[in-house]
């Protein structure tokens, strides 16, 4: 009977499951399933994962060794992704990586349909993680801290906590994923890190300092004035901006 | 005068006007230099550039992209700046500049700062000015971000060479592909004058260059390189004249980027070209990056892709499609073996794909759904390549059921070049082609 791993969806719980079913069942078929997310089966056999840090470590540490270190990126960030066939998938990519001369060239063995689907949730995950870099908008709430929410479809922020810390070093900043509810925190100084089970408080972050109102009316004053008149093409902007992103962009909000 | 007028004007309205006066300038890019910050100060820099924004007319917004200057003394004929237009006069000072990038770079809004300038009082005068907001913003902001700045032509080098050390990418523009053509609508600029400073650039990009190699912490000068920009349409040249310019410049000035820019007609004057339906040359502008790419990334020249005989871009075929139908007799290639060069060649394989193609059939034949899902277009591709020595379809390698097939298979023009719509295209292709086949 196949067996399907049920983990919750986050990297410590894919990882826990990758990692027992690599141990119990390598040389089979079997699932990764997100919790909440299954739809139940015929002949199959549900297990719920222990997640713990240790099997993370673990399976990571396999990974990178075995499938080396671009490998084990592709990997993690297609276990961002919110496709719920993540971790099957990459069950699958690492049973093929045993069937190749090279283990290590595994991303680059296209003509293999899972390592296909791995590397294409890879791409959109780095994607969208690459458009939040250029996209999120900071205000500045009165007590100093940079203040931005985003709404992603996959769970982007550890893929863009380095470099917003590396940009902003000096800075107390904070990167509030509505979709996940995750916060991203970093202070100043120090490395970042992500919480989650906090619940915003919509009053201390619609509190904006002094400047705040001033910066953004400038910016918006900039953003219309660049634009050449005689070259509009709105729709040319929106393949380049999708309007999802708009809602929480300064320069699409009204003027305050 | 000026003075007292200036004293008067907010921030809100100087960059009202300082941005609006440089917005045809369409270098934006903040690429070509990767730079982690090193803790102290605020500001980083990535290779491939990143983009924050885009405007209503499509184009990325990288950089605050700002005249220093609108007060200019030089009477450009294609410039809305020109010192015989009546529009409203500002200048910053460099606090207002230093304040204004760090606040939006803070805020996400920007990757750094694009500054070009109007010639105020003398070029020397100017990039003074340039050089102590640049001064300003690294030594007493520290910021690590990017900064692309003009040299200004007849400044004096040794202050061209000390802002160079500032900034990330230095561009001086050639404005007019010719000569003549500058002589006719810049009066006060000469072909000479612009490429003295970018020559001095580019020396001093390459004496920087073996300074690092001694000490590996030496200062860097221009680490993004050297870019340049020009108008096209609003002098007669043909696209032939214009890409071999860019690819002298390319090899001769070691540039980067050369930028081009559709002719947007601000001012009436005798000199100028008479508008047609009022809009830039947007297509023949997008014809020319797609060549210019092709030179730079594709082993492309530019006598390849046109001559003489044929010195403008066809309109309803990328310069890619015309260069592989005028030489059939080498396709089809075979994809699992075909040299990575000739790969390129082929079009509907980008320079990614060609890539990942190369890598991928090590590790097996490739099929064409293997090809699609790396991203090759196969509506275009399919008529230049074999897979196993198959074609997708049986096709006939003949130039002119090539071309139709490639005409029915629409382009993706950036909407609305040039007024070009796809249902013109179609419309088009309904009539005989003998035009289109000597391409
Ligand atoms: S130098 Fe010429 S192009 Fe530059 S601002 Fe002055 S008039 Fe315009």
């Amino acid at each position: 009977m196949r067996e399907i791993y049920i983990c919750t969806d986050t990297i410590t719980g894919l990882c826990s499951a990758l990692h027992d079913a690599w141990l119990e069942n390598r040389n089979r078929e079997a699932g990764i399933g997100l919790r909440g997310r299954i739809q139940q089966q015929l002949f199959c056999q549900y297990k719920t994962v222990v997640e713990t840090a240790e099997k993370t470590r673990r399976l990571q540490r396999m990974l990178k060794r075995y499938l080396g270190y671009n490998a084990y990126w592709d990997i993690y960030y297609a276990l961002l992704s919110d496709d719920q066939e993540k971790g099957t998938e990459v069950f699958r990519v690492m049973q093929e990586a045993r069937n190749i001369p090279d283990s290590r060239k595994i991303m680059d063995h296209l003509g293999n349909s899972d390592v296909a689907k791995v590397f294409a949730m890879s791409r959109s995950v780095s994607n969208e993680a690459h458009m939040y870099e250029e996209f999120i908008r900071f205000r500045e709430l009165k007590n100093g801290i940079l203040f931005s929410e985003i709404t992603p479809k996959s769970q982007v922020l550890s893929c863009i906590g380095d470099h917003f810390a590396d940009r902003f070093p000096l800075e107390n900043w904070v990167i509030y994923d509505k979709t996940h509810e995750v916060f991203l925190i970093h202070r100043k100084q120090e490395r970042w890190g992500l919480v989650w089970g906090e619940t915003l408080d919509p009053d201390a972050v619609s509190e904006v300092s002094e400047g705040e109102t001033d910066y953004a009316a400038l910016w918006k004053e900039f953003f219309e004035a660049v634009s050449i008149k005689e070259r509009e093409n709105p729709k040319c902007q929106q393949n380049h901006l999708p309007l999802r992103f708009r809602g929480n962009m300064t320069e699409f909000s009204p003027r305050l | 005068m000026h003075d007292t007028i200036q004293k008067e004007m907010t921030l809100n309205e100087k960059l009202n006007i300082l941005s609006d006066a440089a917005k045809y300038d369409v270098s934006c890019s903040s690429s070509g230099v990767d730079r982690k910050g090193d803790g102290t100060g605020m500001g980083n820099c990535s290779k491939a550039g990143i983009c924050h924004s885009f405007s209503a007319d499509g184009r990325c917004i990288s950089l605050l992209k700002i005249l220093f200057t609108n007060e200019c003394i030089y009477d450009c004929k294609y410039c809305i700046n020109r010192s015989s237009n009546d529009v409203r006069r500002a200048s910053f000072t460099p606090d207002e500049i230093c304040t204004l990038t760090m606040e939006f770079y803070r805020r996400n809004y920007i990757e750094g700062l694009f500054l070009s300038s109007g010639i105020l009082k003398s070029p020397n005068y100017t990039m003074e000015l340039i050089y102590a907001a640049l001064y300003r913003l690294r030594h007493v902001c520290n910021f690590q971000g990017y900064i692309h700045v003009k040299a200004i032509p007849g400044a004096d080098p040794a202050l061209i060479r000390m802002t160079g050390y500032l900034a990330d990418r230095m561009s001086v523009n050639v404005e007019l592909p010719t000569a003549e053509g500058l002589k006719l609508l810049a009066p006060h600029k000469s072909r000479k004058n612009i490429l003295t400073p970018m020559r001095l650039v580019q020396n001093q990009m390459t004496e920087n260059k073996q300074e690092i190699a001694l000490y590996r912490n030496a200062p860097r000068f221009v680490p993004a390189g050297q870019s340049t920009q020009m108008i096209i349409g609003a002098t007669p040249e043909s696209d032939y004249q214009i890409l071999n310019v860019a690819e002298a410049l390319y090899k001769k000035f070691d540039l980067k980027r050369v930028f081009y820019s559709a002719f947007v007609p601000v001012n009436k004057d005798r000199a100028l070209p008479a508008p047609i339906d009022n809009k830039p040359p947007l297509l023949r502008e997008h014809r020319l990056y797609q060549a210019d790419w092709l030179l730079r990334y594709y082993h492309f020249e530019a006598h390849e892709l046109l001559d003489e005989k044929n010195p403008n871009f066809n309109v309803l075929l990328d310069p890619k499609c015309c260069w592989a139908l005028k030489h059939l007799d080498i396709f089809p290639v075979e994809v699992n073996r075909a040299d990575h060069r000739v790969l390129l060649r082929v079009p509907g394989i980008g320079y990614k794909s060609a890539g990942r193609i190369v890598k991928a059939r090590k590790l097996g034949n490739l099929s064409f759904e293997d090809l699609r899902k790396m991203g090759v277009v196969l509506k275009r591709a399919l008529y230049f390549i074999t897979c196993s020595g198959k074609t997708m379809y049986p096709i006939r390698i003949d130039e002119d059921y090539i071309t139709r097939n490639l005409l029915n298979t629409k382009e993706r023009l950036p909407e609305g070049a040039d007024g070009m719509t796809f249902h013109q295209l179609s419309l088009v292709d309904d009539v005989n082609f003998s035009g289109v086949n000597r391409l």
